[in-house]
């Protein structure tokens, strides 16, 4: 596939306000490309892989934007920058695991223009897909990853049905551990869903990773009190410290009654085409003391049903070993 | 209008990638105009006294052969319904009932080849050249069935082991319970299973659509009685059928 390194002819819309975002969204559906940050668009564009009829940029629409206290919890604008989030006196105060996980996306000058929303809807980073090759995900009929040949240390170990590309956001582990839940736009109205159902596995959409329908738009995050200042972790384990997505991380917020863990959410990235969670561990510890005999246990747990493919085999133990440090922690 | 839909290998070489959807709505649109204008026409045409469904009841499908028939109907809605949603954009966790259904499928048509060969009259349903003649000539009936029910038939036998046989390959890509998913068929060959599973499932919906209608029409209601009661009266066998064609032990 050619890299063309300059944009194609693409017809670019500035909306000033919701509604015009929305009708514009509706009007072009599948052919319309949803601007952020713009941090996965040009690379889709320029190399032709992705061939819309129009930019919708959503950066003029202040609605989206900003992160406000509400009565049972916060708000985060989809269009809030990720650097916007790590310096929120609000986050950083109650929910200090997405911060971290903020922190962890890529680079300084991305997180600078990167959006939560972008960072959550991202495609996936599956280098056959990007390349352009017709697979599964691309509306084809076979995983190049998945084949005898294939280079798939990056891909999945659960859930993988037919894809077994990953989901790259650091956030969204966060945001599922967090119990947060989307809100989505649409020319109709509003509508909400669990972080948990946002994010769809290829069994069910083979061809995206969220349950965004074309001509909807993510416009903000809640995230309720439920798991404010509770105790949390957050780890990434990544080929580099900065710009690199997650061979596999964690993310955890715990509720302690001395010892023993009264709640738990933990969440993995990297490992499935979801955040997955990891509710076989958090059912186990639930009113269990904190001990090297259960933090052991729970990590085995954590990988239980991992089916492998030719080169991600390391991502058990690694996948274990975060389990143990998160609770160790 | 294509019948296949194509894509580039891995090396840049243009191979088939399966069967062109757009189809669907093509078939879809000549079917139910062809089952309009037939309505049309019979509902035109001067109608003919029903034979009484009263009077000695003639066994036509045995309770085994029935429960075939309506547990293969099922199967086929599913696969159908789960294969071709998610093509036209109705997207849910369709592959799991998919290959259930497909199993299902594969083995009922198994049964039945058996039970055909061994224990019913194979020649029942064979198309022989002199019911060629049947559609020409009012004065030939036919015997336990039309040549329209063979022709039927013979085309649902051809594409189910089709999307059959297909599908069995498809299956090897998958996870399932008895194996871990194969990858390993070149994406040539992979295409054309594709595209004739494609196909086969395309000209089902049309077959498929065309055996409802008929099995609805009112002067053939009778044999969908028969295919949920097991029997015709011995005045519908009269009026439809070939007494010597048709032996039966009543």
């Amino acid at each position: 596939m050619p890299s063309y390194d300059v944009m194609p002819e693409v017809q670019l819309y500035q909306p000033k306000d919701a509604d015009d975002a929305l009708n514009l969204a509706d009007k072009y559906r599948k052919q319309g490309w949803l601007l952020g940050g713009g941090q996965d668009t040009y690379g889709w564009l320029k190399d032709r892989a992705k061939n819309p009829s129009a930019l919708i940029d959503l950066n003029d629409i202040d609605a989206f934007k900003g992160i406000k206290s509400t009565a049972t919890g916060i708000e985060i604008g989809a269009l809030t920058t990720l650097r916007d989030i790590i310096k929120s006196p609000l986050i950083n105060e109650s929910y200090e695991v997405l911060v971290k996980a903020a922190k962890r996306v890529a680079s300084p000058q991305i997180r600078n223009v990167g959006t939560l929303g972008g960072n959550l809807i991202q495609d996936t980073r599956c280098w056959y897909y990007r390349r352009g090759l017709a697979c599964y995900r691309a509306g084809g009929n076979l995983c190049y990853a998945d084949s005898p040949e294939g280079m798939n240390r990056e891909h999945a170990l659960f859930n993988a049905s037919r894809c077994v590309a990953v989901s790259p956001s650091d956030t969204a582990t966060a945001l599922v551990a967090l119990d947060a839940t989307m809100v989505i736009n649409n020319v109709d109205g509003e509508h909400e869903m669990t972080a948990e159902d946002f994010f769809v596995g290829p069994d069910t959409h083979i061809t995206r990773m969220t349950a965004l329908e074309p001509g909807e738009i993510l416009t903000s995050i809640k995230i309720p009190n439920t798991w404010a200042n509770s105790e949390y972790y957050f780890e990434k384990i990544a080929d580099r410290d900065v710009w690199d997505f997650a061979l596999v991380s964690i993310a955890m917020v715990v509720k302690k009654s001395e010892n023993s863990i009264q709640e738990s959410r933990m969440v993995c990235g990297g490992v499935a085409c979801t955040p997955y969670r990891l509710d076989e561990v958090e059912q186990y510890l639930s009113g269990n003391e904190l001990s090297e005999k259960v933090i052991n246990a729970a990590a085995k747990l954590a990988a239980r049903g991992a089916k492998t493919l030719n080169y991600n085999h390391f991502k058990i133990p690694l996948m274990e070993n975060l389990v143990k440090r998160a609770l160790r922690s | 209008m294509e019948l296949a839909t194509f894509k580039q290998d891995v090396w840049g070489r243009e191979v088939i990638l399966g069967a062109s959807w757009d189809l669907l709505w093509v078939l879809l649109a000549v079917t139910f105009v062809g089952i309009a204008i037939h309505a049309i026409i019979a509902a035109a045409q001067k109608k003919k006294a029903m034979p009484s469904a009263a009077g000695e009841r003639i066994e036509r499908h045995e309770r085994i052969d029935r429960i075939f028939h309506w547990v293969m109907a099922a199967s086929m809605f599913v696969l159908l319904i789960t294969g071709i949603f998610p093509k036209i954009g109705i997207e849910f966790a369709w592959l799991t009932i998919h290959w259930v259904a497909g199993i299902l499928l594969t083995v009922i048509t198994v049964f039945h080849i058996i039970r055909s060969i061994f224990w019913q009259n194979f020649m029942d349903m064979w198309i022989g050249v002199k019911d060629l003649k049947e559609p020409f000539d009012q004065s030939i009936k036919p015997g336990k069935y039309s040549l329209a029910q063979k022709s039927m038939h013979a085309s649902v036998t051809v594409l189910t082991l089709v999307i059959i046989v297909t599908g069995i390959i498809m299956f090897a890509l998958i996870d399932t319970p008895w194996w871990e998913r194969t990858n390993a068929l070149p994406e040539n060959l992979l295409g054309w299973v594709f595209l004739l599973h494609g196909l086969a499932a395309l000209a089902l919906v049309a077959i498929t659509s065309l055996h409802i209608y008929f099995g609805l029409r009112p002067e053939k209601l009778f044999y969908t009685r028969s295919m949920i009661k097991g029997w015709i009266s011995e005045y519908e066998k009269d009026e439809n059928h070939d007494q010597e064609k048709w032996v039966t032990k009543n």
